[in-house]
C-alpha cells in the first residue's frame, strides 16, 4: 500500500502545481524523486506534526493543496487541535495519510498505536476518514478525495487484505448476502473477518469509507435485526452511527474490536490480533455466539 | 494618541457595552497596530479581499479580535453599523472572528495556531510565486507556546521573506516566565529583527514596511489597556466589559488620555 500511495501522491504532485507534500521525517526515501523533482513545495519539513498541520492548513487558505503524510497517533492525536481548528474550523480541504494504523508498530509499544483514530476524527464536523485495506483502494480513495476541498484523513496499513473488492468513497461495499445478520467489516479486518463468516448465512458489508458513514446501505442491507462489527478499531468507534443508520428499529449489536486497553504486548501485528481474539477463530467464536443467542 | 486611535478606542468601548463581553486591555494594546497595518501598510482593500495576491493579515492573538472588527469596520469592510451587533447569537461578529462569516483571513481563538498557519500562507505564496506578504499578530504571552517556536524554525530554515511576525510585546509573558531578550531569541532563530514603540503609528508603519531579506520579527512595546487609565491599572479589565453606568467615565479618560505623560515600558 505504501508503493500505491506513493505513485498516487506523485502523480498528484506532478500533475497540479498547487499542491505540496509535507513529511514530518518518514518517507524521505520513498519520497526521494518528489523531493529533488519539487523541492519548492515537496519536503522533509522536520519533526513537528502540530505546526506542521497548521502550516499545511496556511498553504490550503493560500491556494496550495497539502498533503501531510506522517505515522497515525502524531496526527491523529498530536495535531488533533490543529486539525478542529486550522482545518474543519476555517472550512479548508487538506490530505493526511498515515502509517502504522491501530498497532502496525507492534514493537514500538503503546505510544506509536492509534486504535482510537477512528473514533477520535469522527467528531470534527466535515473530517473524511478513509481506510483502505489493499492499495488498489488506496488509489481509488486517495483519486476521489484529494482534491475535493474537505479535509481527508487516510488510514493506511502494511497488512493488506488478499480480498480484492471494488470500493467507492463514501460507499460500503456489500460482499456477501445472508439473513441471520449483517456483518460490518473495516479495513484491514476484511480478510479475517470473511473467513470467520465462512459458511454462516450472513450479510457481509465492507467499510473503507468510515466518515461520512454509509448509513444507507446499512439500513438497506439490514438483516435478522443483528448486527456483528469486526474492525481493527477501539471497540465502540462505529458503535454511534449504526445505531444512528438503524434508528427506530431493534438493534442486537456485538462486536470484535480492540478493548479499550493500553495495549502493552509487543510481537508481531498478527500476534496481537490473535491476543486480543481478531483473528479469524476469535472473530468467528464471537459471531457464532452471537448468532446463538 | 491619534484622533483615529481614540475615536477606534472609544469604538471598542461602546462595542464591548453592547455585546457585554470584551478583552479591552489587549484591543486597546494593539490599536496602534491593527490600524497603522490597515490604514498604511496591508495592500488589501475592500475590494481586493478575495484577491489571491492580496497582502494577508492573520491574527494569531485573538483577543484583539474586537479592535480587528472596529478597525475592519473603519476600512469599510464591514459595516459600521454591524458592530452594534457583537455578540448577540445569530451575528456575524463577537470575541473571536469566523473566517466563514468575515472578510478575515483565519478564524483564530486558541493561541499558538495564527503564526504557523501564516508562515504556511508565506510559503503558498512563494510556490505560486505572489508578490503579497503575510502578516502575523503575536501576543508576548503567546510566545510561550512551542507551534510559535516550530513556525519561527520554520520560516527562517525556508527563508520566507514575505513573512512578518509583529510581537504585541505588553509584558504579558514577564507574569508567567523569565522570558530573558526576545529579540535575541528571534535573531537566534534567523530573523532580522525591529523594536519599536507600539502605539506610535510612524514608527510601527516604518518598521513595518521595511526591506528585509530575511522573515522579519517587530517586537511592538505596548501597554495592556493603553489609552484609558483605568484599563491600564486595573487588572480585572483583561476579560469583562463596561457597564452602562460605567461608560461615560471610560470614554471621556480616552479622550483626555495623554500619550506624553504615559511613558510606553
Amino acid at each position: 500500500m505504501r508503493k500505491a500511495m506513493v505513485n498516487a501522491v506523485s502523480a498528484m504532485l506532478r500533475g497540479h502545481e498547487d499542491t505540496a507534500l509535507l513529511l514530518v521525517d518518514i518517507g524521505v526515501w520513498a519520497f526521494r524523486d518528489v523531493l529533488a523533482a519539487y523541492p519548492q513545495r515537496a519536503k522533509n519539513i522536520g519533526i513537528f506534526e502540530d505546526g506542521t498541520v497548521s502550516l499545511a492548513a496556511g498553504l490550503s487558505l493560500a491556494g496550495v493543496t497539502p498533503t501531510v503524510y506522517g505515522i497515525s497517533p502524531f496526527i491523529a492525536q498530536r495535531a488533533l487541535e490543529q486539525l478542529k481548528l486550522d482545518f474543519v474550523y476555517q472550512k479548508t480541504g487538506g490530505n493526511f495519510i498515515t502509517t502504522g494504523a491501530s498497532y502496525d508498530f507492534s514493537t514500538l509499544g503503546y505510544s506509536h498505536y492509534c486504535p482510537e483514530d477512528v473514533a477520535t476524527l469522527r467528531l470534527l464536523p466535515g473530517m473524511e476518514i478513509v481506510a483502505p485495506g489493499t492499495p488498489e483502494q488506496f488509489t481509488a480513495l486517495f483519486d476521489a478525495c484529494w482534491n475535493d476541498g474537505r479535509p481527508t484523513y487516510f488510514r493506511m496499513t502494511d497488512h493488506c487484505n488478499q480480498t480484492r473488492a471494488a470500493v467507492e468513497f463514501g460507499k460500503a461495499a456489500v460482499l456477501r448476502r445472508g439473513s441471520r445478520a449483517t456483518v460490518i467489516a473495516a479495513a484491514e479486518a476484511l480478510d479475517a473477518t470473511l473467513a470467520a463468516c465462512g459458511g454462516l448465512d450472513v450479510t457481509v458489508l465492507y467499510y473503507t469509507t468510515l466518515a461520512p458513514f454509509d448509513g444507507e446501505t446499512l439500513r438497506r442491507e439490514y438483516a435478522g435485526g443483528k448486527v456483528f462489527v469486526s474492525t481493527p478499531f477501539y471497540e465502540g468507534s462505529l458503535t454511534a452511527d449504526i445505531m444512528q443508520a438503524l434508528s427506530g428499529r431493534p438493534v442486537r449489536l456485538a462486536e470484535a474490536g480492540v478493548p479499550l486497553e493500553v495495549l502493552r504486548t509487543y510481537g508481531t501485528k498478527r500476534e496481537k490480533d490473535a491476543g486480543l481474539g481478531l483473528d479469524a477463530p476469535g472473530i468467528r467464536q464471537r459471531l457464532e455466539s452471537f448468532l446463538r443467542q | 494618541m491619534t484622533e483615529a486611535a481614540k475615536e477606534l478606542r472609544k469604538e471598542l468601548l461602546r462595542t464591548s457595552a453592547l455585546g457585554r463581553d470584551g478583552n479591552l486591555q489587549s484591543g486597546f494594546s494593539s490599536l496602534e497596530i491593527l490600524w497603522t497595518l490597515y490604514d498604511r501598510v496591508l495592500r488589501v482593500t475592500p475590494g481586493t479581499a478575495a484577491d489571491p495576491g492580496r497582502d494577508r493579515f492573520v491574527l494569531s492573538k485573538g483577543q484583539s479580535t474586537e479592535a480587528l472588527l472596529a478597525v475592519l469596520a473603519r476600512k469599510g469592510f464591514l459595516p459600521q453599523e454591524e458592530l452594534k451587533t457583537f455578540c448577540q447569537y445569530d451575528s456575524r461578529i463577537a470575541m473571536q472572528a469566523d473566517r466563514t462569516k468575515l472578510p478575515v483571513e483565519i478564524s483564530a481563538g486558541s493561541l499558538g495556531h495564527g503564526l504557523p498557519m501564516a508562515a504556511g500562507m508565506a510559503w503558498a505564496g512563494r510556490i505560486l510565486g505572489r508578490k503579497g506578504r503575510v502578516f502575523a499578530l503575536v501576543g508576548d504571552g503567546e510566545m510561550n507556546e512551542g507551534t510559535m517556536w516550530e513556525a519561527l524554525l520554520f520560516a527562517a530554515s525556508e527563508g520566507l521573506n514575505r513573512l512578518t511576525v509583529i510581537i504585541d510585546d505588553n509584558g504579558s509573558i514577564g507574569r508567567l516566565i523569565d522570558m530573558g531578550d526576545m529579540r535575541a531569541k528571534l535573531e537566534a532563530f534567523g530573523f532580522e529583527t525591529a523594536v519599536v514603540d507600539g502605539h506610535d503609528e510612524e514608527a510601527l508603519a516604518e518598521a513595518l514596511s521595511a526591506e528585509h531579506a530575511r522573515p522579519l520579527a517587530v517586537i511592538a512595546k505596548t501597554v495592556r489597556g493603553y489609552g484609558s487609565k483605568t484599563l491600564m491599572e486595573d487588572r480585572s479589565w483583561f476579560h469583562r466589559y463596561p457597564k452602562e453606568e460605567e461608560l461615560p467615565a471610560l470614554l471621556a479618560e480616552v479622550d483626555a488620555f495623554d500619550s506624553g505623560k504615559e511613558a510606553v515600558r
